[in-house]
């Protein structure tokens, strides 16, 4: 990993053509600004990594997983009565 | 009753009750805006998180305190209002707001099943409106695993 040290102000490049400037510091907190052509997408870390699981998670249901996964629920949670948690939502569907 | 075609149990029925309108879709189905909350006795305590749209597209979503009992929630200015809630205080799991993980199940890459305690789906129960709210700050883990309950959750790979 490339280390630079930058202040509040100062700028850098990548690849030429896109340009970080430190806006503000603060704590822990920086104010980062970017500079980038349209084409090139720019998200949080963890929004990719959100993305990247959602996909994972939605490809991984299937009818046949139902059953082994209710065995590791029930497994994992012997220390607090899940049902006490579920009473109060309104959720209604019937099943056919 | 309407009815749907759901990915899990073939036709079901449900009631508008049970459908929730997410205003930002979410990260990878950002086009999905409508989905079903389906849950019943057998499956208990999972829930199903089907898409109105597009009946191959299904989550399944534990309670996150079914995961994790002392589950910290915390939702950003942004979020709240997305949710139309107060943002004076954050809202309380179960009454106020549903919280509930997404459930990955065991795959080729995964021994277990694990939940995402990264990205929790929150639903405000009163106005049907969900989001998943990325905890930025938390350190909980995207792959937590369901079997491994006595583990302190690990620190997610980001900062």
């Amino acid at each position: 990993m490339l280390i630079m040290r930058r202040r509040a102000g100062e700028s850098f490049l990548i690849d030429g053509e896109i340009e970080i400037e430190v806006l503000e510091v603060s704590g822990s907190r920086v104010k980062l600004g970017i500079v980038a052509p349209e084409s090139v997408q720019i998200q949080r870390k963890e929004t990719q990594i959100t993305r990247d699981e959602n996909v994972s998670a939605a490809g991984s249901v299937g009818r046949d997983k139902i059953f082994s996964l209710l065995e590791s629920v029930a497994l994992g949670s012997t220390r607090i009565d899940v049902k006490t948690l579920t009473a109060a939502k309104p959720l209604t569907p019937k099943d056919t | 009753m309407s009815r749907i075609q759901t990915k899990c149990f073939g036709e079901m029925s449900y009631s508008q009750d049970s459908v929730f309108e997410f205003p930002n879709g979410l990260p990878g189905f950002e086009d999905e805006r409508l989905f079903v909350f389906l849950s019943q006795p057998a499956t208990h305590p999972l829930m199903f998180m089907q898409s109105l749209a597009r009946s191959s597209v299904c989550f399944i979503l534990l309670p996150i305190l079914a995961a994790d009992p002392n589950y910290q929630l915390s939702l950003s200015a942004e979020d709240l209002e997305v949710l139309r809630l107060s943002s004076a205080r954050q809202p309380r799991i179960g009454t106020e707001v549903l919280c509930a993980a997404m459930v990955c199940t065991a795959g080729e890459d995964r021994p277990h099943p694990t939940v995402n305690l990264l990205s929790p789906i929150v639903l405000n129960l009163q106005e049907r409106i969900g989001i998943q709210a990325i905890q930025t700050l938390s350190g909980y883990s995207h792959r937590y695993p369901l079997l491994a309950r006595d583990r302190q959750p690990e620190l997610a790979p980001c900062s």
